[in-house]
């Protein structure tokens, strides 16, 4: 037998078997297979209990069967499903909106300088406080809420913003305040990545207007689109909390989403295999969802290499007019300025004493200072917050020690292809799984073992909710640099500085991206503390979502505790917004 | 270098067992005490602990808000060993659940009114903490002398003074429809007025149906003859939906654009903190329905339960918050009502406290939450919810079907 390359003949003899054959296996070391141990055991705990209440969501009294999907017959449910199907097409409105922020910041380049911290603070504090922060500028009174007071003087009355109906426009106000910025940034962050030769070549060719966005942006920033839209679509699923902070009790029925509707009906004690079939339903929606996100993502490998060197400053983008740059920067003003409001109301009415944060808006000059944040501390505000610290301390600590071999593993431990495969679509189905699928397996466990309303039970189910993610994003960093560029660092004097930084470069944004997104989330979670801990383990979301029963009368310490839950996520992601965005998109430059 | 070093990680090795420490992970036995309060109520009840002096054990509070029935049955070292039970009407259905009361606390649960719901074969479950007056309305005694009228002594009579009040371009009513309770409280207040038998049996029956009576059918229409008259609610229906319990005393006493208010006892700190004029607050209790008959008091209130298994620090903290004198903190603070005590609170309290105290008074306990499912947020509350936005400020032409689609709604919860 024999092979021909490169003019070279390989010729294949065969060499005659003599005595037995030797029993042996072929040399794949099982060593690195052992640095998945760790995320397999944490990933199990959510494995097993989404298997459950799959199990549970069939298991009818007579055997198999979907009999408890006859809970979607239920009127009630089949409302929720259609406002989650709502909350969908929000979501890709927004995803639009800010593709097109995003142009419009980098065709006038001064707006992004201003742009940018605004756009950040609303990404980093948790949804329940920007629902907070909107009910303060929508309140139905002249005296307190923002918009009644300015419509009632410009038109005699105003419509009661959370009213029946109107209280979409609250919702979805508060939602696009919170993911604009995210949406925003990374579209930046893709449009900054296209190379200029590119750019140059179309502007040359003098494609203009939607010609060139067919030809140019849109097709490049593909696989950021995938990314953003998945990240933005899961997070329309799953509005929780919002309508619970958002809408008056009244109308809760009516603003009813799937994932709620699923928790009032455990609560209420309904039939568990009709509640879990809530959870498949609410499961295949984002599946769904994300499949579709995903399928963005497919068009060019998941993992890209990151450009590594950086563009030379002289070959930049020609610098805009000074007239553009003028623009740019009156615009940007205005809107950083339109965008940073709701958080200027918010610290406002926190600096009002309790009664007149009650009585008047944010704008009063009466009853300042500190006495709502006194008011906040007296109901526990800070033995929380060093609850949430330790919580989401532990929670970074263990996904860090447990993502970074995995992903190393998945990127370079040579897995045959299938499995790398297989492992990789699990993370994305898990990455993607509501809480609702695991939530009441996974309390009930919890408080059979006798750890219910522990910290350390509430911190692992943290990390384990995400280690999907973070394993999806760190393989992809991982991915875009080869081992063999470590050990040469390691080895060569020589080329030793440059490949380090290299490495660096690549691994170091995913890593902080990793940290400080995990910090944060665990940070604002209000949904796992809220379904899982059980009675105990109170984060600060949750004494926020206790003062916030009674809104109006109490702005004042709602205001104050959402402040002090504020500062330490938005500190966090101002500080690191560059890197984590760096991090974010190294997978899917174009 | 070196010591500094050393320094740092003394340091850090010091607040790694600072951390783990079994209080901050969790793990040392306090007593825990499960409440629904949250805002001044809860700081209100710190302030009980507070008084309470040293003790030999840490007490931790856990709010639980509107979630408190999951208090029971998690067993877990975090479980609450106290629970501070809004609906006293739960504690029959979670016998099992709960541990009896120490044999010289056990009368404190066989006073009137409370034994039916705490007791059961002899044996006591529960406690009193907190009494609430839910037959109260709150006015503004200048509005009712700028239009000489007087506090009503009978429906009718409120009927009436509304339609003056709204002639004098006065809004009545100040409606907190965002909170359900609100709007039980108001029918439940009617059904006992006219029907106290019916609401008795409706209260303790097993199965209870209240579609099929017809004279709930006839609280309603009563309720939404009142509701349903034009300017009757202050900023109309669509205001009084998003409006909170707090709104709508904000709304009489601190923007002065209504006259009056449903509301408990324990409106009263809100109603002092928000009131532009501390002087000019009044109260009634609500009005017999028929001439003759007696005036309805719903009752509700807060019972101390203890989860099994329990603990003696948990009994000793029962016995020392049961103590006569323990809530004086917070009856200090206003909207306090201890079970038979009738002094050391404001005037205002004090009449409620005298009626709940009288004998012969027609009192019950609140009906929704002895209806369990029925009369919670997705039964009674959503259904008079709807019923709201069906009548609220429309004329009374519409109240019979409105009336008619709320009991056609109230079978479906049935079932």
């Amino acid at each position: 037998m024999g092979l021909q390359t490169n003019g070279l003949t390989l010729e294949v003899v065969g060499r005659e078997v003599s005595g037995r054959p030797v029993p042996g296996k072929p040399r794949r070391p099982a060593g690195p297979y052992l640095l998945a141990l760790p995320a397999l055991l944490l990933s199990s705990l959510l494995i097993v209990p989404i298997c459950v209440t799959v199990v549970a969501a069939f298991r009818t009294p007579g055997g198999f069967g979907i009999g408890n999907f006859a809970v979607m017959r239920d009127p009630g449910a089949l409302h929720a499903v259609g406002n989650s199907l709502l909350w969908v097409l929000v979501a890709f409105a927004i995803v639009a909106v800010g593709f097109f922020l995003a142009l419009f910041s980098y065709r006038l380049p001064a707006v992004t300088s201003l742009l940018q911290p605004a756009l950040v603070i609303p990404f980093a504090v948790s949804i329940l406080v920007s629902g907070a922060t909107f009910r303060l500028i929508f309140d139905p009174t002249p005296e307190r809420g923002t918009v009644t007071a300015v419509w009632t003087r410009l038109f005699g009355s105003s419509p009661v913003w959370l009213g029946p109906g109107l209280f979409w426009l609250v919702l979805v106000s508060a939602f696009g305040w919170t993911w604009l910025g995210y949406v925003v940034s990374l579209f930046r962050a893709g449009l900054d990545a296209i190379p200029d030769d590119v750019t140059r070549t179309i502007t040359a060719e003098g494609v203009k207007g939607w010609r060139r966005l067919r030809a140019l942006e849109i097709p490049l920033l593909r696989p950021i689109t995938g990314v953003v839209t998945l990240t933005v679509v899961i997070a329309a699923v799953r509005v929780f909390d919002l309508v619970l902070i958002v809408v008056p009790g009244s109308m809760q029925s009516s603003a009813d989403v799937l994932g709620l509707n699923w928790w009032r009906t455990t609560t209420s004690g309904d039939n568990p295999g009709r509640t879990a079939a809530l959870g498949v339903v609410l499961f295949a929606i984002v599946a769904a969802a994300g499949v579709i996100g995903v399928r963005g993502l497919r068009r060019r490998r998941w993992a890209m290499p990151v450009t590594v060197v950086p563009p030379d400053p002289s070959l930049g983008r020609p610098k805009p007019s000074k007239r553009v740059r003028r623009t740019g920067w009156v615009v940007g003003f205005a809107v950083s300025l339109v965008w940073i409001f709701p958080a200027v109301v918010l610290v406002a009415t926190a600096l009002h004493s309790p009664r007149e944060a009650g009585l008047h808006g944010w704008w009063s000059l009466s009853g300042l200072g500190f006495s709502s944040f006194t008011a906040a501390a007296n109901v526990g505000l800070f033995r929380a917050l060093l609850s949430t610290v330790l919580i989401a301390g532990a929670a970074t600590l263990v996904l860090l020690v447990i993502a970074v071999p995995t992903a190393y593993l998945v990127a370079w431990g040579g897995l045959p292809q299938w499995l790398g495969r297989v492992v990789t679509s699990a993370f994305v189905v898990l990455a993607v799984t509501p809480v609702q699928m695991y939530a009441a397996p996974l309390r009930d466990a919890i408080g059979a073992t006798g750890l219910a309303g522990s910290r350390i039970a509430l911190a692992l189910v943290h990390a384990a909710a995400g280690l999907p993610f973070a394993v999806l994003l760190l393989r992809s960093a991982f991915a875009s640099a080869p081992p063999a560029l470590v050990s040469e660092a390691l080895q060569g004097p020589a080329r030793q500085s440059a490949v380090l930084a290299t490495v660096q470069r690549t691994y170091r944004p995913a890593l902080v991206a990793v940290a400080v997104l995990e910090f944060a989330l665990v940070w604002n979670d209000f949904i796992v503390g809220f379904l899982i801990s059980g009675p105990g383990t109170t984060p600060l979301s949750l004494v926020l979502w206790g003062e916030a029963r009674q809104f109006s009368a109490a702005s004042g310490t709602v205001a104050a505790a959402a402040v002090v839950a504020s500062i330490v996520p938005a500190v966090l992601l101002l500080s690191f917004w560059q890197t984590v965005v760096r991090g974010l998109t190294a997978g899917s430059r174009p | 270098m070196r010591s500094s070093r050393r320094a740092f990680l003394g340091a850090a090795a010091t607040l790694v067992v600072a951390g783990c420490s079994s209080d901050v992970l969790g793990l040392r036995r306090s007593v825990r005490i499960a409440v629904s309060w949250s805002g001044q109520e809860l700081r209100a009840f710190h302030k009980v602990l507070d008084g309470l002096g040293p003790l030999d054990y840490p007490v931790e509070v856990v709010p639980l808000g509107d979630d408190i029935s999951t208090a029971f049955g998690a067993r877990s070292t975090r479980r609450p060993d106290i629970v501070m039970l809004p609906q006293p009407g739960l504690v029959p259905r979670h016998l099992r659940d709960l541990e009896p009361m120490p044999d010289d606390l056990a009368p404190l649960g066989r006073a009137r009114l409370w034994k039916d719901l705490l007791v059961h074969q002899s044996t006591t479950y529960g406690v009193p903490f907190k009494t609430a007056h839910k037959s109260a309305v709150w006015y503004r005694p200048s509005v009712f002398a700028q239009v000489g009228v007087q506090p009503p002594r009978l429906w009718s009579e409120w009927l009436t003074l509304n339609q003056t009040l709204t002639q004098a371009g006065i809004a009545p009513l100040s409606l907190a429809a965002g909170d359900g309770w609100v709007l039980t409280d108001f029918l439940e207040n009617v059904l006992l007025g006219i029907a106290p038998a019916v609401y008795e049996n409706l209260a303790t029956a097993t199965d209870p149906r209240p579609s099929r009576q017809p004279q709930f059918a006839e609280a309603l229409r009563l309720v939404g003859t009142m509701w349903s008259a034009p300017d009757a609610l202050a900023g109309g229906m669509e205001r009084s939906l998003v409006q909170q319990f707090p709104d709508a005393l904000v709304e009489v006493f601190g923007h002065r654009r209504a006259a009056m208010v449903l509301a408990s006892d324990f409106a009263e700190p809100v109603v002092r903190s928000f009131a532009a004029d501390p002087s000019d607050i009044e109260l009634f209790t609500f009005p017999p329905m028929t001439p003759g008959a007696a005036a309805p008091v719903v009752v509700g209130g807060d019972v101390m339960v203890l989860p099994k298994p329990t603990t003696d620090d948990a009994r000793d903290l029962v016995r020392r918050l049961a103590a006569p004198n323990a809530a004086d903190p917070w009856i200090r603070e206003g909207g306090f009502l201890v079970d038979g005590r009738v002094a050391g609170y404001s005037s205002e309290l004090t009449r409620l406290a005298e009626q709940l105290a009288k004998p012969g008074e027609q009192l019950q306990f609140d009906l929704s939450d002895r209806l369990g499912r029925l009369g919670d947020i997705n039964g009674l509350w959503r259904v008079l919810t709807d019923f709201l936005i069906k009548v609220g400020g429309r004329g009374a032409a519409v109240v019979p079907e409105a009336v008619d689609a709320a009991v056609r709604e109230l079978r479906k919860v049935e079932g």
